[in-house]
Formats: structure tokens, sequence, C-alpha cells
């Protein structure tokens, strides 16, 4: 009856080159694309270089005062500009200034990049069911599998730094926003789809008129998670060499050093909930109409 | 039940039987480090012990300081093969001085230590680059990824000690003003991931490493010459401090590393045959270096390196041990 206690498992020797095989084939790949990959993401590389030299070279009045003012135009609430900027305030008076605009810039490059990539994505698969079926299985991959795991072959083939960094907050922090765009076109009505239909509306017109319109407050909400995402994920790539908030964290964690680690850690949370209540009080703010018009 | 109760004296009389086996040099735990040479080297002492000198051979595996604390508050692991002693000093001088752990080996491998090194291309490719100042002269062989107009050192993880001191030996060579900038590494696997990603590729890295480990030896990274004298005083009272703490580092060569094998008195007194063979044991780096790179490029645990090693290098391990041991031994495998 051993079969059925022993695991018909690969045997010890088969497993191990079977392992070697894949390690093999990999560092092979790397060797010979490893180049060209890191050519194609060149741009990429400046484009985050150039803008934290340009937040870190912008007076930080001018900074906070932007702030505000993008919480004033998003929100039109005086409590959130208020407080977005004495946490910006109180942020640099502790000393975390520097950090937190390589951290904000990385934020930023992150955001437009999962806007960019998770919106056409997501409309995809709202208007395919295949597309639907082939790609939420991916998104489910991309939130569990540990990091670590897709981290050794990032930086295999981009080395350590700003780049590979950004690929591993993004493979984290997109699936909210492709998921919640794709949510959102299919909640819209169908009774609109077929009044748009019965104007005469070509397949363009309906979705950029009709569609992402009322799917806009959903969509709202992925932009939001993939902030709030990639914020958190700002610590793990800094374990590749990410400059930012995440680097004092980790020094804190293994020397034990409570405040240090707290402050950062508060600083973080303080980005995020600035970020978080503009861009819900935006997606609110778009909506509102539906108060007036609606029921 | 009656299955039972045989189970049970099946496992009594297995026990007692180990017992009576043992009774030569007793039980023995042995500390074993969670990376390749600590693995080796713990997996090599047991498989020796318990064939040459009829031990129980027990393993326990944890990072340097719960092996130390262990050691010094629960008087178990009875040995430690390959003890980083620099991490607490006060604690072992102290069990030491209390005739509870001695050193049974000061040096069971030569040559270990930290410092930077260059990778194996940077070394073949540019032999010019003979001591730190040499290095330091060429900012343009080690462009930093982020700034290829600067030489990239890449210093050690966030929160390790050697962060500290990697960092104040940056400023102490004036090595910002020379054109070059620290790269973070921020983890030991990112620190490893780019070792690993310069090597595979035939680039030049320098930065942080220490030796021996499966990185250093797979990838033949070599060790820069520091070129400057050494102060302790300085050294423990500057250069390993925060930044801050540490107002004018000067130039000076990377602290000793202290790497020996450590046991209780106790068991040098319990088995005294089994202790003089760790005394006798010394590796040299090359041969060290030789099954580093066979457990990696095998995936093989540290057991079956050290299997790999006894039936191969006899002419080395038959001079540690006794000729009875030796024989066992050999009968064994």
């Amino acid at each position: 009856m051993d079969w059925l206690t022993e695991f018909p498992e690969l045997g010890r020797r088969d497993l191990r080159d079977f392992r070697k095989g894949i390690d093999q084939g990999f560092k092979e790949f790397t060797r010979s694309y490893g180049e060209n990959i890191e050519l194609f993401f060149e741009p990429l590389l400046h484009f985050l270089i150039w803008l934290e030299k340009l937040l870190l070279a912008t007076p930080w009045p001018l900074f906070i005062a932007i702030v505000a003012l993008v919480a004033w135009l998003a929100s039109r609430s005086i409590k959130i500009v208020v407080g977005s900027a004495i946490s910006l305030f109180l942020i640099g008076f502790l000393g975390m200034w520097e950090d937190t605009m390589s951290t904000v810039s990385i934020i930023i490059v992150c955001t437009l990049l999962c806007i960019g990539l998770g919106l056409p994505i997501g409309i995809l698969m709202s208007r395919s069911d295949r597309a639907q079926g082939i790609v939420t299985p991916i998104l489910d991959v991309m939130q569990t599998i540990p990091s670590f795991v897709y981290l050794i072959p990032v930086v295999m083939l981009l080395g350590i730094g700003k780049v590979p960094g950004l690929i591993s907050v993004i493979i984290y922090a997109i699936p909210p926003m492709i998921r919640l765009t794709n949510l959102g076109i299919r909640l819209v009505d169908k009774e609109v789809l077929e009044a748009a239909d019965a104007f005469g509306a070509s397949p363009w017109q309906k979705l950029t008129q009709v569609q992402i319109p009322l799917a806009l407050p959903n969509i709202f909400a992925g932009v939001n998670q993939t902030i709030m995402m990639s914020l958190a994920m700002v610590v793990i790539a800094s374990m590749i060499g990410v400059t930012g908030l995440g680097q004092p964290v980790l020094k804190a964690i293994s020397n034990q050093y409570l405040a240090m680690g707290l402050f950062n850690g508060l600083a973080i949370v303080a980005l995020a909930i600035i970020f978080d209540r503009i861009s819900q009080s935006y997606g609110k703010r778009l909506q509102s109409y539906r108060g007036g018009q609606g029921e | 039940m009656k299955q039972l109760i045989g189970a049970a004296l099946t496992a009594g009389a297995l026990l007692s039987g180990a017992q009576t086996f043992a009774a030569d040099c007793g039980k023995v735990v042995i500390g074993e480090m969670n990376w390749a040479s600590g693995e080796f080297l713990a997996r090599l002492d047991g498989l020796i012990m318990s064939e040459g000198y009829q031990c129980d051979v027990e393993y326990l595996t944890a990072g340097t300081m719960p092996q130390i604390t262990s050691m010094t508050e629960k008087g178990t692991p009875d040995i430690a093969s390959e003890l980083w002693a620099n991490a607490a000093v006060v604690v072992i001088d102290a069990a030491i001085a209390e005739n509870r752990l001695v050193k049974l080996n000061p040096g069971p491998i030569s040559g270990a230590g930290e410092g930077w090194m260059m990778s194996a291309a940077a070394a073949k490719a540019h032999p010019e680059l003979k001591t730190i100042d040499d290095v330091i002269a060429r900012p343009d062989l080690f462009p930093h990824p982020e700034d290829p107009s600067k030489g990239g050192l890449h210093t050690c993880p966030s929160g390790w000690g050697c962060q500290l001191a990697t960092n104040n030996l940056f400023r102490a060579f004036d090595m910002e003003a020379k054109g070059w900038r620290l790269v973070e590494t921020g983890s030991g696997a990112g620190l490893d991931g780019s070792i690993a990603k310069a090597s595979e590729r035939g680039e030049n890295w320098i930065g942080y490493y220490w030796a021996p480990t499966t990185f250093a030896s797979k990838y033949d990274l070599q060790l820069v010459d520091f070129n400057s004298g050494f102060d302790k005083e300085h050294w423990d009272n500057c250069i390993v401090l925060p930044v801050e703490d540490c107002d004018a580092p000067k130039r000076s060569r990377w602290t000793a590393s202290e790497v020996v094998s450590l046991a209780q008195t106790d068991f040098t007194k319990r088995a005294p045959e089994a202790a003089s063979y760790v005394e006798n044991r010394v590796f040299s780096p090359a041969l060290l270096k030789k099954y580093l790179v066979y457990m990696d490029s095998n995936q093989a645990s540290g057991e079956e390196a050290a299997v790999e090693f006894l039936l191969n290098e006899e002419s080395t391990w038959s001079k540690w041990v006794s000729k009875e041991a030796a024989e066992l031994i050999k009968k064994a495998l």
C-alpha cells in the first residue's frame, strides 16, 4: 500500500534537473535579452529621475501650495486643503522631505502608468467575456503571488533601482484599476445603452460619451485603490533599492529604532490619506450631478 | 491497542539502542547556521562525529544571534561550527571567561572576511586596479545605474551594521568628490540580485560583500585591497557608528572578521576526541569555495555536499581525525 502513503513525486534528481533547467533557461534569457529590455525601459528611468529631481528642486512652499491648490480644485473642501498642507509641513519638519519627494515621484509615475495601462485593459475586458476569462486569473496571480517571487527575475533582468521597483509596484497595484473599470462599464444600465443605440451612436461614441462617463465613479474608486496599494508597496520596493520612505522603514525594522520606523511609517500614511481624500472627493464630485437629476 | 503497545515498545527499544550505540560520545547538538557554508560545515561535523566518533548527533538551525544566545543561556547547542563572533564579542568573551564556552578552533576557514569586492569581469579586464585608490580613480568603469556619469558603489542593505561602515568609509576616501555615488541595495536579496545580474552579463560591479559565501565563490568576486592601516579605536568609535556620530572618518582597512568554532566546555570534556577533530579542521579558501560552488550548481543541501567532500577529499580530512575514526568513516562511506 506504499503508493497510498507515499506521494508519487518526481525523483530528487529529476526535480533538481527540472529546477536547474528553468533557472538556466532564465539565465540564458537574461544574458541575451537583458540589455535590450533594459534599453526599452530606459526612457521610463529617465522620466523617473527627472521627476524626482524636479520635485526635489521645487521650493517647499511652492510644492505645498500646489498640493493645496490641487486639493481645493478636486474637493472644494477647506478641511482637506488645510489638512494636506499641515501634514506635508510636519513631514518636512521631521526631516523626511527628500525621502517623501522620492516616494511621491514614484507614486505619481506608477499611478499614471496604472491608469494608462489599466483603463484600456478594463475596457477590453468589459467588451469581451473571453478577455475577461483570460485576464481575471492573471489579475488573481498578480495580487496574491508573494512579491519576492517575481522580484528575483525582475532584479536579474533589470538590476536594482527605480525601474524594477516601479514594475513590482505596478504588478501589485494595477489589478483594482482594471477590475473596477471593467465592473463600472458592465454596470451601466442596458436601457441607457439602448437609448444611445436608438440615437444612432457609434460604438466609439457609446463608449466615450455614455459608458465611461457613467462608469467614472467606479473608475475613480479603482484609481484610488491603485494609489493606496502602490503606497503600501513602497516598503517592499525599497528592498530592491528604491529610494524613498521605505529605506528608513527597513533600517528601523532591522535596528529596532521605534521612533524612526513610526515617523516614516506615519509619513506614508499621511501621503496615503492626502491622495485618498483628494481622489475620493473628486470622484464624489463627479457624481454629484446624480443627486440632482436622478431618482 | 496491541499495535500501539508494540509501537511504543519498538520506539523504546530504538531509543535505548541509540543510547548504547552512542555511548562513546553521547548526544551532541550541532548549531547549524542558516547559510550555505554554515550548513556545510555543520553537516560535515555531524557526519564525522556520528560515523567516526559514534556520537548521537542532532542539529539546531538558526542565525548567529539566536545561536549565541542559546549557547550562553541554555547551554545548547554543544558546538557552533562556523560562528561569526564579531556579532557578539562581549557576550562570548564573558562566557569564555566564566569557562562555560571555549573557542575550539580560532579559524576554521582561512581567508574569511568582508569588505568591498569587485566582479570577476572587472578584475580581469582591468588588472591595473590593484588597490582601492586605483579603483576610486576610475568611477567611469563602474557607472551608477541612475546616473551613469558617476561611479556607483553598492552599499550594504539598510539596517545592516556594514551599511554604516561602508557609508563612513565612502566619506573617508572622499569618494563623492571623486565622482562616486552610493547605490542603495535595500535588502540582502537586492544586493545578491545586483551581483548576479552584473556577473551573469560580465559587467563591472563594485560593492560590499563577504566571503566565504556562495555568491563570492560562484561569481569569483575579488576583494579590493584597502591599502590602509587599521586603528581599532577609530573603527569602533567612528566608522561603525551612524554618520552623524562620526565627524571625521579616516581611511581604514576593514576590521578582521573573527570566524570561530565555539563549543561548550562541557562538550570538550565529554567528547575530547571529537573536540580534537574540530581543533584540526581548517579549510583553505579554495577548498571551501569548491564545495560552495558544488552546492550551488547542484542545488545540493549541506549534507549532500558534506558526503561529497568525504568521498573526494580523503587526504584532507584523514589528517583531521584519529586513525580509528578515519577507518570507521571510510567503512560508512
